[in-house]
């Protein structure tokens, strides 16, 4: 089936799928006439994810990656025989959630078999006496969020994704949320998992709040992108919805100022759930309305929990605040991140325009968090076409932090505009690995890192080969991200 | 957004622009030349190319609130795409006239209007309304589907949505035809749709009776509002709707009309105005007339609940929730019971969703519908309650197709005015 008016962008070594006829009607057998499609509008549906670029290639009439044939299984039975068919016939099969990814993780690259999750949506079961909810996979990330705030709880992974992404995406991708900094990302909230492997072997690990059996296997699967198997059914650790809420903001002179105030907060065992560093430019940007700001850095910052210690942790964090220079913003700047948090705008306004954007997240340790910024922003500016490179810092921990890099360009004369967004994800990148950084924080690899595993991992990237080839012996679940460059490392 | 907020959203642009190297800048500025020369489609049309182009690049903020896509658990029906596709039609790229392109054209129509969408918009607007601007371009070229010219026929034929005159039915279903030559108070305007629940017509005429209101029904005169026509943008055919309803509630002389259909009301006031057809009244939903009797004294009710509605849940319909505005008057008229419980569901009030009834879904894909219809039915029944309140033939309607096999028996699905006329 073809879609002949648009182009496709992954086109080479595209599976072929011998006796289509045959296997779209093993399919059936398998999940019902009703859960398998070679339907057009279906196919062009699944034909990427929000692969920023990706924007600019929809206006043009471009597609990612051509699936072959969409299924949406209802049971992990299904899911089972899907893998084992697909596995006979030597068929590539791509696991998607909502489709929200920013790296290509859910991008077709050679065709195949989609496993649409949603309707892996079921909520099992929360247990107030564990703090646990169990709960399948696909389900929408604002819809098992807000069912727990309607039943008093809070998971506290609020990514800015939230309203159009699922659990197993997260789980696939190692996701962290706006309030990481109290509940940790989500491999920090997952306790037990069900995982259908690449051959359709279903294994289940039991929900644990800490043990001592043995390897921890399931960290295996946290942030595997759909390559060693696809997760099910999850547990997952639950709170208590907080009690109270205290708003802070401080301008700082320097981004070096806020490191350290927020570094020195969080040496004293203090978790704010919310901290963002918003970059001189970013604040200009976001925070325009607050004159006390202008041409600082805004920090914005929000406790929660327990009102007594919301109290003391609020003390703890003006007190490093004020040491470092920080002047007092009030409740205004975090009441504007709140209600304009969920506000997406520029993806649908800049590729009218041409414009090449996009967000790269990365990682860094305390000791090189602030060269790391530096040296992307200088080694960015100096790449023709980039008009716009900014940061925010939103992820910390009390070792180190996550850096969100934000671009915006046009291509040069000459330059596709694939091109010039694979020479900006590049320059990133090799600035981070030349200064001892981390190439992704929460997006997870995809297309987008694969070609920097190799300096991110050293030989230890041939140990998850090898776990790959055991595991996934005929390479059928999500080939071509994670352990295998697609795009060179072209920057010039 | 205003210009001068405009220009201080945008400011921090400015140098950024000016800084950039001058072949950079050019390049950017023939960008911004040619923008509508790259991405619009030559000629006339009347989709409206902006908010798609806005819609179908956002990353579906609002995707977890549409009913389709959770109903059909399917990317396809998720909004951002819905709106790509009306781009690409609009554009040429998929061709509106091949008849392997009917399933591209019938997802333009997979909407129940119940505009969660527009909720969470950035933009605050809804899909539905960039959807009709699409299906404005496909009638102009003569590619109405047959399921919507079946009810546009309908409504030429029999003056209402059905292949008969339902309102010509009120004998053989026992509802008396309140008519008047003199000028009438009110003017109760019974939805077609309600026309198939005979008995909360009757109780919501028992129940104007007994406050002593003059009005009247015209069941022998009336006519279908026309919402269908202005679902399916068959605008020449809304219009002659409006015109007949406007001289037909004109003459009644009743200066407040009221409806049991939140659909109606919408019509007759937002959208006949939108084609310049202006009803001189006040035009309410009867809950909210209800309402308005029992503060002024004229309608009152017993105290002591008189059937077995201890517990029930309210499923607020999405047109008078978030159209309309009126979250209240239910509330409050059955607040007037003693020992009545109200259980709210997760999704209430102006966050309700659907009952899969509304829009044009339900003649695209029925299936689809009473999916979503089914859906919201879980929603409801998770509160435990056996009865399930509503304020609108379409979500009655639709709601009962939601019931399967399991729950047909237990669950009851009824109109405020049930309760209501027990309690006279």
């Amino acid at each position: 089936m073809t879609l002949d008016n648009f182009e496709l962008i992954y086109s080479r070594n595209r599976c072929e799928i011998k006796n289509k006829p045959r296997v779209i009607s093993k399919l059936k057998d398998i999940l019902g006439e009703q859960n398998v499609s070679t339907k057009r509008v279906d196919l062009l549906a699944y034909s990427g994810d929000t692969t920023l670029i990706g924007t600019n290639w929809m206006l043009k009439g471009k597609i990612a990656g051509l699936p072959d044939i969409i299924t949406w299984p209802e049971n992990v039975k299904q899911i089972s025989e899907i893998l084992k068919l697909a596995n006979e016939e030597k068929i590539p099969v791509i696991p998607r959630g909502e489709g929200s990814g920013v790296v290509g993780g859910a991008i077709t690259i050679y065709g195949g078999i989609v496993i649409d999750m949603k309707k892996f949506n079921r909520i099992i079961e929360i247990n107030d006496e564990d703090l646990t909810i169990t709960v399948e996979t696909g389900i929408n990330g604002m819809n098992l969020e807000r069912y727990l705030n309607a039943k008093g709880y809070t998971m506290g992974h609020i990514p800015q994704s939230l309203y159009t992404s699922s659990l197993g995406g997260w789980i696939a991708h190692r996701a962290a949320g706006q309030f990481s900094t109290k509940y940790g990302k989500i491999e920090d909230m997952i306790l037990g998992m069900e995982i259908v492997l690449p051959q359709g072997e279903i294994i289940s690990i039991k929900p644990i709040a800490g043990a001592s059996r043995g390897p921890l296997l399931e960290k295996l699967f946290i942030g595997s992108e759909g390559t060693l198997g696809i997760v099910t059914k999850a547990t997952l650790k639950i709170w208590p919805y907080p009690e109270k809420r205290s708003l802070i903001s401080y301008a700082f002179p320097t981004i070096e100022d806020s490191f350290n105030a927020i570094r020195e907060t969080l040496r004293e065992n203090v978790y704010p759930a919310v901290i963002r560093i918003y970059d001189d430019q970013e604040t200009d940007r976001h925070f325009e309305f607050i004159k006390e700001a202008k041409g600082k850095v805004m920090v914005v910052f929000i406790c929660e929990g327990n009102k007594d210690l919301v109290s003391l942790e609020e003390k703890i964090t003006r007190e490093k605040c004020q040491k470092y220079n920080g002047v007092d913003c009030g409740e205004k700047p975090v009441e504007h991140w709140l209600e304009t948090r969920f506000k997406v705008t520029e993806t649908s306004s800049t590729p009218t325009f041409k414009i090449v954007f996009d967000t790269i997240e990365v990682a860094s340790l305390w000791s090189n968090a602030s060269r790391i910024y530096h040296s992307v922003l200088k080694a960015m500016k100096n790449l023709k076409g980039v008009l716009l490179i900014t940061a925010h810092v939103s992820h910390f921990y009390p070792n180190g932090v996550g850096i969100y890099f934000t671009f915006a360009g046009v291509p040069p004369k000459g330059i596709s505009d694939f091109d010039f967004y694979k020479m900006c994800w590049n320059t990133t990148m090799k600035t981070v690995i030349e200064n001892g950084g981390i190439i992704g924080h929460h997006h997870g690899v995809g297309i987008n890192r694969s070609a920097w595993m190799e300096d991110e991992w050293g030989n230890a990237l041939n140990l998850l080969r090898d776990i790959k080839k055991l595991l996934d012996p005929n390479n059928i679940l999500n080939p071509g991200k994670l352990y295998q460059p697609i795009w060179s490392k072209v920057i010039e | 957004m205003g210009l001068e907020e405009t220009f201080k959203k945008y400011k921090w642009m400015i140098p950024i622009i000016s800084n950039a190297e001058r072949d950079i800048r050019s390049i950017l500025m023939k960008n911004f030349r040619t923008r509508k020369k790259n991405f619009y489609p030559q000629g006339d049309y009347k989709a409206d190319v902006d908010n798609l182009i806005k819609c179908m690049l956002c990353p579906n903020m609002c995707r977890f609130d549409c009913g389709t896509l959770q109903a059909a658990s399917k990317e396809t029906m998720s909004p951002a795409y819905k709106a790509r596709i009306g781009y690409y039609i609009t554009m040429g790229l998929i061709d509106p006239t091949k008849e392997e392109n009917k399933d591209f054209i019938d997802l333009m129509y997979k909407c129940t209007n119940e505009e969660n969408c527009k909720v969470w918009c950035p933009f605050d607007f809804s899909v539905v309304s960039l959807l009709e601007s699409v299906r404005d371009d496909l009638n102009d070229k003569g590619l109405m589907p047959d399921y919507c010219k079946a009810k546009i026929s309908n409504l030429h034929e029999t003056g209402t949505i059905e292949n008969y005159n339902i309102f010509k039915t009120y004998k053989e279903k026992g509802i008396e035809n309140i008519s008047s030559n003199e000028s009438v108070e009110v003017f109760y305007y019974v939805g077609c749709e309600m026309m198939k629940f005979p008995d909360v017509v009757n109780a919501n005429i028992r129940i104007l009776r007994q406050a002593g209101i003059k009005f009247s029904v015209e069941f022998e005169k009336r006519n279908c509002c026309g919402a269908v026509a202005f679902n399916v943008r068959d605008m020449k055919t809304a219009k002659d709707f409006a015109e007949k309803n406007a001289n037909l509630l004109s003459e009644s002389g009743a200066k407040i009309i009221v409806s049991d259909c939140p659909g109606c009301v919408l019509t007759l006031t937002e959208r006949y105005e939108k084609l310049g057809v202006k009803i001189d009244a006040e035009i309410i939903h009867i809950a909210n007339y209800f309402s308005r009797l029992i503060d002024e004294g004229k309608l009152s009710f017993k105290k002591e609940l008189q059937g077995d509605y201890s517990q029930v849940t309210i499923h607020d319909p999405c047109l008078l929730a978030r159209n309309l505005k009126d979250t209240t008057s239910i509330r409050k008229i059955l607040g007037e019971f003693k020992h009545i419980k109200i259980i709210e569901p997760i999704h209430t009030k102006d966050k309700v969703h659907c009952c899969g009834w509304s829009g044009t879904a339900q003649l695209a894909d029925r299936d689809l519908a009473i999916k979503e219809a089914s859906n919201r039915i879980s929603e409801l029944i998770e509160t435990g309650s056996n009865i399930i309140v509503s304020a609108c033939p379409l979500c009655e309607l639709g709601l009962g197709y939601g019931l399967n096999e399991n729950n047909k028996e237990k669950i009851k699905i009824i109109d405020l005015s049930e309760i209501l006329i027990k309690q006279l």
